[in-house]
């Protein structure tokens, strides 16, 4: 292996170089599902993939829309999520093929992960203060817990070391044992490997949900304002 | 330091955190089977549920995994 896995040093333009690929492939894949006239109605041909591939992503984002102006919300975090889990799940995915530069996929480097982490923790923050305003995201940075602003940073790390300790991982036991044994072992190791590229793009785009979600609290406000504290005859009214 | 201390001092978080994380995986793996067993027609939303925490919990051995990388790099062969 050349270069280490915690500098950037000449080697990591390999690291840019195939994230731009991975983006390329993002975003021709998109262009080829969003082709041609798209029909509110009963969908066919490349609609019903493009709407299978975003259909998750939006129902998370209309759950979390309560209280807020939906078409807003979804029109917003709909991409922020999808992306997220696309992205993620495409570099993972180029482990699989058999070219000697482009096999390494980008999220084994921590520099990626640590990035996609950041971006993911930033927009959450400026998503809350575009929904709540800069006083909603100060009280979400500071509210229930003063030391609010503390779990933000772990969760940067967590989120962009279980990323790369996944598939960083994965690539080095590959490599190590293709070392070795460079016949057959390391097509079980692939196939294996298959498991954590899937569910390592979804736990990050569904931890990143509920992070959002979490600071999207305007529904409990909605439902606390028909109780107030002191007088009953108003309360029975709700 | 010593060569021989740090290499020794090396292997012990990711043993402890691979141990840790087995036994949280065996807990989590028993419950999801037993209750797929009571309710088969469940068994899928089950097994999401599994994955995403064994994920979790992976994610806590993959820390000590880092330490363990950290503390490797520092062993300086004489």
């Amino acid at each position: 292996m050349s270069g280490s896995l915690w500098t950037v040093d000449a080697t990591g333009m390999v690291v840019i170089a195939n994230a731009l690929v991975a983006s390329i492939v993002l975003i021709v894949l998109g262009r080829f599902l969003a082709h041609g006239a798209l029909t509110s109605g009963t969908p066919e041909g490349r609609q019903v993939v493009g709407e299978f591939a975003t259909d998750f992503f939006l129902r998370k984002s209309r759950d979390m829309a309560h209280g807020y102006d939906r078409g807003a919300v979804v029109r917003t975090v709909t991409p922020f999520l999808g992306t997220f889990f696309f992205f993620i799940l495409t570099c993972n995915l180029f482990v699989l093929i058999p070219l000697p530069v482009v096999n390494r996929p980008p999220t084994s480097y921590f520099s990626v992960t640590l990035a996609l982490a950041v971006s993911a923790v930033v927009g959450n923050l400026i998503l809350s203060a575009r929904f709540n305003g800069p006083a909603g995201a100060a009280k979400h940075l500071f509210w229930p817990n003063p030391m609010q602003w503390v779990s933000e940073f772990t969760d940067v790390l967590s989120l962009s070391l279980r990323l790369f300790g996944n598939i960083g991982g994965e690539y080095m036991t590959l490599v190590l044992v293709a070392a070795v044994v460079p016949v057959g072992i390391p097509l079980i190791l692939h196939v294996l490997g298959l498991i954590p590229t899937f569910v390592q793009a979804f736990v990050f785009t569904l931890l990143t949900a509920s992070f959002l979600a979490g600071s999207m609290h305007r529904n409990e406000r909605a439902k606390k304002a028909r109780h107030p504290w002191f007088s009953r005859k108003q309360a029975e009214s709700a | 330091m010593n060569t021989v201390l740090m290499a020794l001092v090396a292997v012990v978080p990711i043993a402890a955190g691979a141990l840790a994380a087995a036994f949280a995986m065996k807990r989590i793996s028993v419950t999801a089977l037993d209750g797929m067993t009571r309710q088969p027609e469940i068994a899928p939303q089950l097994f999401t549920a599994m994955l995403i925490g064994m994920a979790l919990v992976e994610a806590l051995a993959i820390y000590t995994l880092v330490v363990t990388l950290v503390l490797a790099g520092k062993i300086v062969v004489p």
